[in-house]
């Protein structure tokens, strides 16, 4: 993986490397159809380039678009039938089934409220399409989705942050663990779901994510260490 | 004639707000607009289009209510947007496009176009092309990019460019003017293009 | 079979009928519509026309008043124009207060009339800083078929044509007006606006003088003023993006317009 250039929109990256005439492109990169073998950048951000012909953009989006398969955490913000709406910050509400839970049947089915929290995969995500949720993975288990206990906080973080928290890499929520006893649920949408023995724990929490967000370009090691 | 837009006029902020997706302040020569982008987001079905975003710009004087002529800029904004971002990505999704402005001294619609795209570049919606906006003024002899201090203006122009390959996507004229005196109006405006394309780069890669 | 195919792909099937380098309606590129102006039609205003570009037809009325010149310019009368597009004239309009369209159009038309100066408004001022002519110029559209601007601008050379105001008389120690109604002046037109509107056919093919279902089905629709042989407005308010040489060839080509405007007000007014 390497990093090439910093692109604005409009610009043309030419000298495209491709498989047997395939190219993949990620978020921000478009193909360019008046010339063979050049892509056109649709956002600002750091070009970024994987062998053999990967390539994408990152660039800070503060606007989640659905993407199949992606984790986040929602609220219910409406119940009509078998059917719930979920605000996942999208630009369309979600749709999830009350039988998309685990062991939920036409007679029992799981005690879901408007204004609770859930955690939810992606089944569907196309752009004609309103975003479909399950919180059952394809053997019918829930494993770590479902519905978050009411005890917990839900706060706003950008993408790229949520992006860096899930890095598996990412010392923060570790070294977080040493200092506070604490349970987390992070969407790819910007959402985050946290909670903690104590309130005071989870405000001081919440303030750390909220520095993190705010120095988006510090590293974050170095915030690790001015609160520990 | 004068070629050079001063640089250091321009002064610029990103993401000064923390509600919408992008935001941001630009004021040049004194005039001051604040910009802020919220997209694509839930789209009123009265102004639904199935095949790309419906592009929506609310554009707010200094004081009072919005009058006529600020619907023109209405206009000329949106209809900007809506050449230069990709709508086709988002179908039945409407992308908001809000204006305050701050400070009028002169060349508005310029500073608020300009201020719109860094916006859009804010947050990281996809474009096809960013957009500058450069205004000139003619007074019968000679065109300058910066409002002359005495001699009467004759003409004003404003051109938006697309970054690629420098094409008009908007103009706006005032008074009267010889077609040799828009083209040359053109011209200048394109080299001038230069400098706010240049001054974007600039503001992101900081 | 061509209506279906029509509704179902209109795009396609203006691509199809424009590589022919030919409009469904028969027209080449660069053809106007035919233009039909009707001047004096309203009794009760002061000036009035009609005129129909295509079936594009918009009715263009002036009222005249008295009014005090502001402080700021106490020799100058006013123009207020305002232009109404209503339920009737297309499915796209709703009764209520005016559309951002319309607002759109009338703050053109608007500019318009301010940057040719074809009514000077020094010549509206009876005494100044006392008194003044207020000219109302409204426009109704009647069929909204594209390039409104167009035929707004006609019907309002018409009716500018037709005005005539009458004699008022002023008394500076009593204050009071007189109007000699049988004494009616015409008003003076420095110059005459003709305008073209343009549209850009998938960035590539510019139409002249569009209609309706051009105008939407384009992806950009421009407007070019011309005063005499200067101009006094170039405006394309975004759409898809332009060639410098390109605006500069419509210039060149919304130029064969004039002479037959002038030559159609003349007979009109002649006849």
């Amino acid at each position: 993986m390497s990093q090439i250039e910093f692109v604005l929109p409009g610009q043309v990256v030419k000298d495209v490397k491709s498989v047997r005439g395939v190219t993949i492109l990620g978020p921000g990169l478009r193909q360019n159809e008046d010339q063979p073998n050049t892509i056109c950048v649709t956002q600002p951000g750091k070009l970024y380039f994987k062998s053999p012909n990967v390539y994408w953009i990152e660039g800070n989006r503060n606007r989640y678009i659905p993407k199949k398969y992606d984790l986040v955490v929602g609220v219910i913000v409406k119940k009509s039938g078998d059917m719930l709406k979920v605000d996942i910050g999208s630009a369309e509400h979600a749709s999830l089934s009350l039988l998309a839970f685990e062991g939920a049947t036409k007679k029992q089915k799981p005690d879901v409220q408007v204004g609770d929290i859930v955690y939810a995969k992606l089944l569907n995500a196309h752009r004609e399409m309103e975003p479909e949720l399950v919180c059952v993975d394809s053997y019918y288990r829930a494993g770590t989705l479902g519905v978050l206990s009411n005890d917990g906080f839900l706060m706003n973080i950008s993408l790229t942050l949520a992006q860096k928290l899930l890095d598996i890499q990412n010392p923060l929520l570790r070294s977080l663990g040493k200092r506070f006893c604490y349970e987390i649920a992070v969407g790819v949408n910007g959402k985050l779901w946290i909670n903690a023995r104590k309130t005071k724990d989870v405000l001081n929490l919440m303030k750390v994510f909220q520095i993190t967000d705010q120095n988006a370009k510090t590293d974050l090691s170095e915030v690790n260490k001015s609160i520990l | 004639m004068e070629t050079e837009l001063t640089k250091s006029t321009f002064s610029c902020k990103l993401g000064i707000l923390s509600r919408p997706d992008g935001s941001a302040i630009l004021s040049k020569d004194n005039t001051t607009v604040i910009a802020g982008i919220y997209g694509p987001i839930e789209v009123k079905l009265q102004k639904l289009l199935i095949d790309k975003a419906s592009v929506e710009c609310h554009y707010r004087p200094k004081s009072g209510l919005p009058g006529i002529e600020d619907r023109m800029h209405e206009s000329i904004i949106r209809n900007t947007c809506e050449a230069s971002l990709v709508a086709s990505l988002h179908p039945r999704t409407a992308v908001l496009v809000a204006i305050q402005e701050l400070q009028n001294s002169g060349q508005l619609i310029s500073c608020a176009v300009n201020a719109v795209c860094l916006a859009c570049l804010h947050a990281g919606i996809d474009m096809k092309f960013m957009f500058g906006a450069v205004t000139c003024f003619s007074n019968g002899v000679e065109m300058s990019l910066n409002p002359p201090a005495q001699t009467h203006i004759k003409a004003v122009f404003v051109f938006v460019f697309d970054s690629t390959e420098k094409r008009v996507i908007a103009s706006h004229t005032k008074g009267i003017f010889t077609k040799e005196q828009f083209e040359e109006a053109v011209e200048l405006c394109r080299s001038g293009s230069d400098q706010v394309f240049d001054y974007y780069k600039k503001v992101l890669t900081n | 079979m061509s209506d279906g195919y029509k509704t179902l792909h209109p795009v396609k099937y203006y691509r199809e009928f424009l590589s022919q380098g030919i409009r469904p309606d028969g027209r080449e590129f660069n053809t106007f519509r035919p233009i039909l102006l009707n001047v004096g039609s309203i009794n009760t205003a002061d000036g009035s026309a009609i005129a129909k570009v295509g079936n594009t037809t918009v009715v263009c009325g002036i009222k005249a008043e008295l009014c005090k010149p502001k402080p700021d310019a106490p020799d100058c009368g006013f123009v207020v124009p305002n232009l109404e597009l209503p339920p009737l004239c297309s499915a796209k309009f709703r009764p209520g207060p005016p559309s951002d369209q319309a607002q759109v159009l009338t703050q053109l038309i608007a500019e318009i009339i301010t940057n040719s100066n074809c009514i000077d408004l020094r010549d509206l001022c009876i005494v100044r800083d006392k008194l003044a002519w207020c000219l109302f110029v409204d426009f109704v559209c009647l069929d909204f078929d594209g390039a409104v601007v167009d035929a707004a601008v006609v019907s309002l050379l018409g009716a500018l044509k037709t005005v005539k105001l009458p004699l008022v008389e002023y008394d500076p120690a009593l204050e009071s007006t007189q109007v000699f109604l049988e004494e009616k002046k015409p008003i003076k037109l420095h110059s005459m606006p003709v305008s073209t509107t343009f549209a850009v056919f998938e960035d590539k093919i510019i139409l002249k003088d569009p209609t309706l279902e051009e105008e939407t089905l384009c992806s950009g629709v421009f407007t070019i003023v011309l005063k005499d042989d200067e101009l006094c407005c170039v405006h394309k308010p975004g759409g898809s993006p332009l060639a410098p040489e390109e605006l500069v060839k419509c210039i060149d080509e919304s130029k064969l317009r004039t002479p037959l405007i002038s030559s159609l007000i003349a007979t009109t007014l002649k006849s």
